[in-house]
């Protein structure tokens, strides 16, 4: 080669080398922008309504609302200034009052209480013994994530309300009925229903990952075997079940679906409540509520990292504990008193998480004779073509939902690949980053709705072009930013478990950054990128918070909307629509679990 | 407190560089580190490092771990940027130079196989972004390279079929195919087991002689250093203590520190009490009452730097005698007073433990508190007289007073 072409093929290469550099930072400007038009720009003019009243700056509407018993119960006494005894003495009586913050707080405890209780047991199952389909049941404990919450609540009206299968098993052998309907315990098993299979996936992750010569060595000191349990075994997985308690609490802080199609207004948490005056336009009290329920969310989620920082052990079991058979090896009380106590939890289990799908699938082909029937589905057929415009129809429904869906995973997959490529990497500030790019998934969807709506979507005038998308747009901005954040959860641990010396292998073969991005790192963690793309999927096709609010008015309604409608007055189309949804979040799981978790690359 | 190195160190280093000499070659500098200090906080990992590696030379970092050598191996090939001081490729800085473009080659301790690329696709991969050599296609430049290093059939392999010894000889080959033109090696043995090591120690260094290329290997091993350099820099916390040929790192040591790392050391300090006209000196020796004879300026190489700063009587000085060149008798054996020749140094010591090595065993002496390390062929045990050439000794540091 001479050196004039030597030269050339050079600067062609520092042409290109420029461009690729260039293209990771591109995306990463892409990517902020995105979200500070779908997420920051929206949410800040939501919450400047809660301290801005009539152009001046005011921390009245606050004051209001922290003083008002019926936020804040007795509490409120205090910060309108009671003695902190006399409030105290109020909590402890009887006829205390709560207000909706602290009912809010009360249900997601009493949640997170029963979401512990039933994750822990599976946790047991799945960690210590040996079965056919373990490791199915392992990978089913993701299904709740992917099951839309509006769905979940139709599946519990048709187990626990009065004509549900619940009271026609009571009446079969005889019991009296009972009313769960618009009750606290109905939202709690609701709660649990979502989040025990969280605690147990994080608990069992835990549970297996200790080693088992830790154990050994304990029971080789002379510990017996309760007492290695709970000297080495526990505090191993303590921190995980907290993890779980912990995101359980924030999630159910924030509920909204659930308590709104189970518990009504008569038992309305925070999230309900903001709806609510978001319905009645008043505007800056949704937005003071909203915030109050950002700080107290954060506030738990900041403790617990704190906490989790402070006591962040890397250990990982090189041999885990060897599972046991779940038939017992002899007739001993020791051998049977867990196998049976495994039996009881099976029961119970299955009533909590496969009554409702069944109840809701049973309920979409009993007609109310108790007859088997197609009805549910024909009505969606005639509805689909005679319906009025104003009414519901099922087929813009579908369509729409899997229109958006489509869409929102296309913008979530980059914005959720960049964010991890960028999180994963060390440098100063990177914890800032990490944090602004999860902000999402504390934030409450109604407030990103309502910012969308009266932003992007009643339009916004920049420079003196005025700019506004539709509903649908903003529909499908908002789920893709409710998407990405999953992108990253499920992208980030394949990429940081990279052996960091692979990539800079191929740096020091001459690959740019960007480069070994699209030829070693994607292509090894291309499962998880599947994965994640079906997370977000599926959160789009279950997303209500948002798109409720977005759609109102616009034929953009989905699914979940669809259902919602239909829930007030018929369940049975509603429970047809809900099977419908099934089917189509069944599908995305599919995929979940063909190409994520355990797989290899391709 | 005026302690100096004594020779062969840094400083003596850089003065022979200045010379034309040093480390034997007049061949032009390939890399040379400049005043380098990596800081990560408020701790040093790499601290004022000077150092320059010639053309074709295999120059090895080496010491425990902990001590900055990976670092300033990372900071040769870009990975890392100094926190001061540069670093220059042929004499030119490259700093803020991506790793992509310094031409080097890097292995790794874990290999760093792509698991999803067969070996073949491994060892081209560089090639995607430098041509083969002229007059070779690709094909025939990876052959070439498995050729090179005895894997002529492993091509169409997967990565992960291959033993850990093959994985080293494949990042071996995939380091060398775009032709860099320095190889860096950062700990590329120490996940295999002590016989693999010692058959690819040589196959690298003979593939590094052959290609004739500069490399720049890292490794823990003091044995594995001596085994395979030209020059070796034995570091401590961040600093290069000693830079000099195997030969010259073993026999004269700079420091106590490279007198105790490189292999076994008796290490002695103690106080100039009188010295002679023919370079002998009088020690008394610190934590007893005896005094040992020490020669100055008679190793081998006929140029210890001690002599040029010979130490008078009142200084302290630190010295060392190598286990083999410490004779070993009997207690009774030596009444005779035949078995130590004359003008040898004379302990009288106690058998503490003995490790069976197979060709020698090492044994370990009570002397006083201290405790003194001998090669015996025949099993000792009880009270023994330990004798040295006085010639033997070297002196490592001295702290004029």
């Amino acid at each position: 080669m001479t050196e004039a072409d030597g030269d050339r093929a050079g600067r062609v290469s520092r042409l290109r080398e420029g461009v690729e550099s260039r293209a990771l930072t591109a995306l990463a400007v892409l990517t902020s922008a995105a979200l500070v038009v779908a997420f920051y720009y929206p949410t800040a003019t939501v919450l400047v309504e809660a301290v801005v009243v009539d152009g001046a700056v005011t921390l009245g509407v606050f004051a209001e609302l922290l003083t008002d018993p019926f936020y804040f119960g007795e509490i409120a006494r205090l910060f309108a200034g009671d003695s902190p005894i006399a409030v105290a003495r109020a909590l402890l009586s009887p006829d205390r009052r709560l207000g909706i913050v602290g009912f809010t707080a009360y249900q997601a405890v009493l949640s997170t209480v029963a979401s512990v209780a039933l994750g822990l047991p599976a946790a047991y199952l799945l960690a210590r013994f040996e079965f056919p389909g373990r490791k199915t049941l392992r990978s089913l404990t993701i299904v709740p994530f992917v099951l839309p919450s509006i769905m979940v609540a139709v599946g519990f009206v048709a187990t626990f309300g009065e004509n549900g299968t619940l009271n026609a098993a009571l009446t079969g052998i005889g019991l009296p009925l009972v009313d769960l309907m618009f009750t606290l315990e109905a939202v709690v098993i609701a709660h649990a229903f979502y989040n025990a299979p969280l605690v147990a996936r994080v608990t069992t992750a835990a549970w297996e990952s200790v080693d088992a010569s830790a154990v050994e060595t304990a029971r080789s000191l002379g510990a017996g075997p309760v007492r290695a349990f709970v000297d080495v075994v526990a505090p191993q997985v303590y921190p995980a079940v907290l993890t779980g308690a912990a995101l359980t609490f924030v999630f159910t802080f924030g509920t909204f679906p659930i308590v709104l199609a189970l518990g009504g207004f008569q038992l309305a948490t925070i999230e309900v409540f903001v709806y609510r005056l978001v319905r009645d336009l008043s505007y800056a009290e949704a937005a003071a509520l909203a915030v109050v329920e950002l700080a107290i969310s954060l506030g738990v989620l900041l403790a617990y990292l704190r906490y989790e920082a402070r006591n962040a052990t890397s250990t990982r079991g090189a041999r885990p504990l060897p599972r046991r058979s779940l038939v017992p090896s002899a007739p001993t009380l020791r051998e049977l008193l867990p196998r049976a106590g495994l039996v009881a939890y099976v029961v119970v289990a299955g009533v909590v998480f496969l009554a409702p799908i069944a109840s809701m699938v049973l309920a979409s082909v009993t007609g109310g004779d108790g007859a088997l029937t197609l009805d549910h589905y024909r009505f969606l057929i005639d509805r689909q073509q005679t319906g009025a415009a104003f009414q519901v129809r099922p087929w813009p429904a579908i369509r729409n939902s899997l229109a958006f869906a489509t869409a929102a995973t296309l913008l979530a997959l980059p914005m959720g690949v960049v964010v991890a490529v960028l999180t994963t990497r060390r440098y100063r500030g990177r914890t800032l980053v990490d944090a602004a790019a999860m902000a999402p998934l504390a934030v409450s969807g109604i407030i990103v709705g309502l910012g969308l709506l009266r932003g992007l979507v009643f339009g916004v005038e920049i420079a003196g072009w005025r700019i506004a998308a539709s509903g649908a747009v903003a529909i499908v901005v908002a789920h893709a930013v409710a998407g990405y954040p999953f992108v990253v959860r499920t992208v980030s641990p394949g990429l940081s478990g990279l052996d960091r010396s692979l990539v800079e292998s191929a740096r020091a073969l001459g690959a740019s950054r960007a480069r070994v991005i699209r030829d070693v790192e994607l292509p090894l963690v291309w499962p998880a990128v599947v994965a994640g793309a079906a997370f977000a999927f599926a959160v789009s096709i279950g997303e209500f918070t948002s798109t409720v609010v977005l759609a109102t008015g616009a034929d953009a309604y989905t699914m979940p909307v669809a259902i919602e409608r239909f829930i007030g007055r018929r369940l049975g189309p509603a429970t047809a629509m809900g099977v419908v949804l099934l089917v189509v979040t069944g599908l995305s799981f599919v995929v979940i679990e063909r190409l994520g978790g355990e797989h290899r690359g391709l | 407190m005026d302690s100096e190195p004594a020779g062969g160190g840094v400083d003596g280093d850089d003065r022979g560089d200045a010379e034309g000499g040093g480390d034997g070659t007049d061949a032009p500098v390939a890399v040379e580190l400049d005043g380098v200090t990596k800081r990560y906080g408020e701790t040093a990992a790499v601290d004022d490092v000077s150092l320059r590696v010639r053309e074709g030379e295999f120059f090895t970092l080496v010491g425990p771990s902990g001590c900055g050598k990976t670092t300033t191996l990372r900071l040769i090939a870009g990975f890392e940027e100094p926190t001061t001081g540069a670093v220059r490729f042929g004499g030119e800085s490259v700093a803020g130079v991506p790793p992509e473009d310094r031409d080097v080659g890097v292995v790794f301790q874990s290999y760093a196989l792509f698991p999803h690329m067969t070996v073949g696709e491994n060892v081209a991969y560089g090639l995607n972004f430098a041509d083969p050599p002229e007059g070779t296609t690709r094909d025939e430049r990876v052959a070439e390279l498995l050729e090179l290093v005895d894997l002529p059939d492993a091509a169409d392999r997967d990565p992960e079929s291959l033993s850990g010894g093959q994985q080293q000889r494949i990042a071996m080959a995939r380091a060398l195919a775009p032709g860099p033109d320095v190889l860096l090696l950062d700990e590329p043995m120490s996940a295999l087991d002590a016989r693999l090591r010692e058959r690819l120690r040589a196959q690298v260094k003979r593939i590094q002689s052959e290609l004739g290329i500069t490399t720049i290997y890292v490794t823990h091993d003091q044995e594995e250093a001596l085994a395979v350099s030209d020059r070796v820099a034995v570091m401590n916390d961040g600093t290069p203590e000693q830079v000099a040929p195997p030969r010259t790192v073993y026999r004269e040591p700079a420091t106590r520190f490279v007198a105790k790392f490189v292999g076994d050391n008796n290490t002695f300090a103690g106080r100039v009490v009188d010295a002679t006209a023919d370079g002998e000196l009088a020690v008394d020796v610190d934590g007893g009452d005896e005094t040992l004879r020490v020669a100055v300026g008679s190793d081998e190489e006929g140029q210890d730097a001690t002599a040029t700063r010979s130490p008078d009587v009142g200084d302290r000085i630190d010295f060392c005698v190598r286990p083999e060149h410490l004779r070993v008798a009997s207690a009774d054996e030596v009444a005779d007073e035949t078995a130590v020749p004359a003008g040898e140094n004379t302990l009288r010591a106690t058998v503490a433990s003995a490790e069976f090595l197979g060709e020698t065993t090492r044994v370990t002496l009570d002397w006083g508190d201290r405790e003194l390390l001998v090669r015996a062929v025949d099993p000792l045990d009880g009270a023994v007289t330990v004798g040295f050439d006085p010639a033997d000794a070297h002196v490592i540091e001295v702290e004029k007073q």
